[in-house]
C-alpha cells in the first residue's frame, strides 16, 4: 500500500482520507469476509455508550427520495463488551480505529474519553454531540456553542488521544460553533450527522418510522453539507472531515475542494458495503495520474470574486 | 458471507406480479432455506438501498423469486437476462433443520412467503424427508411455484376467495394435519398476522414451530441496527442476524 495519499489531522495520521462514518459500518468487524478494512483511513465505529443501549422502537429505517431515514437511537453493546470483544478483534485486522462516544452529560462523555485513553489500537476519538434519535444529551449538545464548547472541554481534559468533535447541521450558527470547539481544544471537526426529518405513510396515515422522526441521510443531504463545511473552513483553522451523502469518489473531490481534509463515507456502505476501497482505489489513480496530493485540493474551490 | 457481482442468467414469471432471477457469478451461489441475500440492480444512484429476499435456489445458479409491490421490485422485474446484479449473501440464519423427522415436518406459506419454503421443500426431499405443503393466498392467480411445489411434496392450497383449492385460511388444514401429526416440525413464512395464527395453532398441538420473518432493512447484515424487531420478552431480535428465522415461542411467546 503506498501513502499517496496520506494525510495528517492535526496529531492524528491516516493512511488514506477515506473513513467510514459512524452507525453505518458497525463495529468494522462485520466486514472481515469481503474486505481488508486496514486499507480504510479509518472506521468510525458505531457510537459507543458507557452501558448497552438498546435503541428505538420500530420500524427504525425507512428509504426517502436520494437518501433514507433513521432512528437507530444509538442501539450499542456498550463500552465493556466493545473493549473486551470487539477490540481485540479490530486490532487483528489492522484497523484504524476511531470510537464514536455518546453520553446523557458532561461527565459521561467525560467518563468514556478517560477509559479510551488507555486502550490500545484506539487512534482517536469522535464526540457525538449530534445525534437526533436520544432524548438526553445528542444534538442538544450540538445545537449552541456553549454546551458544544463544554463537552469538548470535559473530553480534551482527559484524553490525550486525538478529539474529534462531530457537529450537527441544526447548529443555528455552525461556523460559529465551529470556532467554540476548536477554541475547546477539538484536534478537528467531523460534519454532518443527520437533519432531523419525517416520513408518512398516506395509506396508513402513520408515520413509517416507529419514532415518529428520524435522520435524514444520503445523496439528498449532499449540497446542505457541502454548503456546511464551505461555510465552516472559513471560520476554523482545525481540520474538516466532511461528510454527508458521499456515494463515489467525485463527491469526495467536491468535500475536498469546499475545505475538508478527508471524509466520511456513511449511507453508501448500505448500497455497495465495499464502496469505500473502491473509493481509496479511484482517489489514489487520480491523485496518481495528476501527481498531486489530497491536500492540494482543500478549500481549493474557485470562487469568482464580483467587483 | 460473500459479496459479488452476478449476471442474471434467466428469468421466468411463475404468476401475475411476480418474477424469478436466476443469477450467476464466479463461484457457486451458497445458503440455506431461510437465509437471504441484499440485491441491488446497476441502476445508478436512486434507490439507494438493496433490497432483501430469500434464497429460492442455491448451486451454480442461484434464485430469487420477486414480487412486485414497489420501486425496487419493479425496477428488478424489468431488468432483463445478462443485466449486472449485486448480491450479498448468503445472509441471516436460516431454518434450523429438525434432526428427527418421524412426527412430520409441515411447511406453511403465505403469499411470497414461498420462497424459503421451497427451497426448504427441496432440502428435506434430498434428505429423504416428504413435508406437507400447505400454501395459503388470497386468490388462484397468486400462487407462483405451486406446480413445482406439487410435484416434490403433498400440496394443499387454500384461497381466501376460494377460486383454487379450499376456501378459507391455511390454517384450517395445518390444524387438521396437526390433530394426527402433533409432535410435526412446522416452518411458517408470509404475513405476520398469519405467522402468528401458524404459531398458536401450532404451540396447541404441542408442534415445535420456526417462523421466517420480515422487517425494513438498510444493510441486512448486522450493522445498521435498523431491523429491529420485538420478542415475546420485550427485547429487540434483529431479523437480519438474529433470524430471519426464528423459534415462534422466541417472538409471539407461549400463549394461546
Ligand atoms: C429477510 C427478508 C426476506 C424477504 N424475501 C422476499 C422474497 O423472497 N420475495 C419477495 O418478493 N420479497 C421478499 N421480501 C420483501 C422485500 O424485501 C420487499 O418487498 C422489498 O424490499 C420491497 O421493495 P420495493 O422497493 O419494491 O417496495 P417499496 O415499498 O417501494 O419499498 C420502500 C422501502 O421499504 C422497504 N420494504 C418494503 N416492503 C418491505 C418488506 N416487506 N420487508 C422489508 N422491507 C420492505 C424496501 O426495502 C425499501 O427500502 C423479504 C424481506 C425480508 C426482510
Ligand atoms: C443508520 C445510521 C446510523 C447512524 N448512527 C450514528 C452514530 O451512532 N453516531 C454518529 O455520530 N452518527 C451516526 N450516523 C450519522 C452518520 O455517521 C453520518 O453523519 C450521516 O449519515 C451523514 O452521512 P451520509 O449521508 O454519508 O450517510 C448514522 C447514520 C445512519 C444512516
Ligand atoms: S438490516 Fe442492518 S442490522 Fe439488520
Amino acid at each position: 500500500m503506498s501513502d499517496i495519499l496520506a494525510v495528517q489531522l492535526g496529531p492524528l495520521r491516516l493512511v488514506n482520507p477515506i473513513i467510514t462514518a459512524s452507525g453505518t459500518f458497525g463495529y468494522g468487524v462485520e466486514y472481515a469476509d469481503i474486505m481488508d478494512v486496514s486499507r480504510l483511513g479509518g472506521i468510525s465505529v458505531k457510537g459507543i455508550s458507557l452501558e448497552p443501549r438498546a435503541g428505538n422502537p420500530p420500524p427504525r429505517v425507512c428509504e426517502t427520495p436520494g437518501g433514507m431515514l433513521n432512528s437507530i437511537g444509538l442501539a450499542n453493546i456498550g463500552y465493556d463488551a466493545f473493549v473486551d470483544r470487539t477490540m481485540p478483534v479490530l486490532r487483528r485486522m489492522g484497523a484504524t480505529v476511531i470510537v464514536n462516544i455518546y453520553g446523557t452529560s458532561h461527565d459521561e462523555f467525560a467518563e468514556l474519553a478517560r477509559r479510551f485513553d488507555k486502550v490500545e489500537g484506539v487512534a482517536a476519538l469522535e464526540v457525538n454531540i449530534s445525534c437526533p434519535n436520544v432524548k438526553e444529551g445528542g444534538i442538544h449538545f450540538g445545537v449552541s456553542g456553549k454546551s458544544a464548547s463544554g463537552v469538548t472541554r470535559a473530553v480534551r481534559e482527559v484524553t490525550s488521544l486525538p478529539v474529534i468533535v462531530k457537529l450537527s447541521p441544526e447548529a443555528l450558527d455552525l461556523p460559529d460553533i465551529g470556532k467554540a470547539v476548536q477554541d475547546a481544544g477539538a484536534d478537528a471537526i467531523s460534519m454532518i450527522n443527520t437533519f432531523r426529518g419525517m416520513s408518512i405513510d398516506v395509506e396508513t396515515r402513520k408515520p413509517r418510522l416507529g419514532a415518529v422522526m428520524g435522520g435524514l441521510s444520503g445523496p439528498a443531504i449532499r449540497p446542505l453539507a457541502v454548503r456546511m463545511v464551505y461555510q465552516v473552513f472559513k471560520a476554523v483553522n482545525i481540520p474538516i472531515i466532511g461528510m454527508g451523502g458521499i456515494a463515489c469518489f467525485r463527491d469526495v473531490l467536491e468535500f475536498f475542494l469546499a475545505g475538508a481534509s478527508a471524509v466520511q463515507v456513511g449511507t453508501a456502505n448500505f448500497t455497495d458495503p465495499t464502496i469505500a476501497v473502491k473509493i481509496v482505489d479511484e482517489f489514489e489513480e487520480y491523485c496518481g495520474a495528476r501527481g498531486i496530493h489530497p491536500a492540494d485540493l482543500i478549500g481549493k474551490v474557485e470562487i469568482q470574486e464580483v467587483k | 458471507m460473500d459479496y459479488f457481482k452476478t449476471r442474471i442468467t434467466r428469468m421466468e414469471i411463475p404468476a401475475r406480479d411476480h418474477v424469478i432471477l436466476w443469477f450467476r457469478g464466479d463461484c457457486p451461489v451458497e445458503g440455506d432455506p431461510g437465509q437471504f441475500v441484499m440485491v441491488r440492480g446497476n441502476w445508478g444512484a436512486h434507490p439507494i438501498l438493496p433490497r432483501a429476499f430469500s434464497l429460492v435456489e442455491v448451486g451454480k445458479e442461484g434464485a430469487i423469486l420477486v414480487r412486485n409491490v414497489g420501486e425496487g421490485t419493479n425496477l428488478l422485474a424489468s431488468m432483463k437476462q445478462g443485466d449486472e446484479l449485486l448480491v450479498l449473501g448468503p445472509l441471516g440464519r436460516g431454518f434450523s433443520l429438525p434432526s428427527e423427522t418421524g412426527g412430520g415436518v409441515a411447511l406453511v406459506a403465505g403469499g411470497v412467503g414461498v420462497a424459503p419454503l421451497v427451497f426448504l421443500a427441496q432440502r428435506l426431499v434430498d434428505k429423504g424427508v416428504k413435508p406437507v405443503f400447505l400454501y395459503g393466498a388470497r386468490t388462484g392467480a397468486d400462487l407462483p411455484l405451486r406446480d413445482h411445489i406439487d410435484e416434490i411434496c403433498d400440496l394443499t392450497i387454500t384461497t381466501e376467495d376460494g377460486s383454487v383449492g379450499e376456501k378459507g385460511l391455511v390454517t384450517a388444514p395445518l390444524e387438521r394435519f396437526l390433530q394426527t401429526n402433533p409432535t410435526a416440525s412446522v416452518f411458517s413464512c408470509g404475513p405476520e398476522a398469519m405467522l402468528e395464527a401458524v404459531a398458536r395453532v401450532s404451540v396447541a398441538a404441542g408442534a415445535r414451530c420456526q417462523v421466517a420473518l420480515e422487517s425494513p432493512m438498510a444493510c441486512g447484515m448486522g450493522v445498521c441496527k435498523g431491523c429491529a424487531i420485538l420478542d415475546a420478552a420485550g427485547e429487540y431480535r434483529y431479523v437480519c442476524s438474529d433470524g430471519p428465522a426464528f423459534e415462534s415461542v422466541e417472538i409471539f411467546g407461549r400463549e394461546p
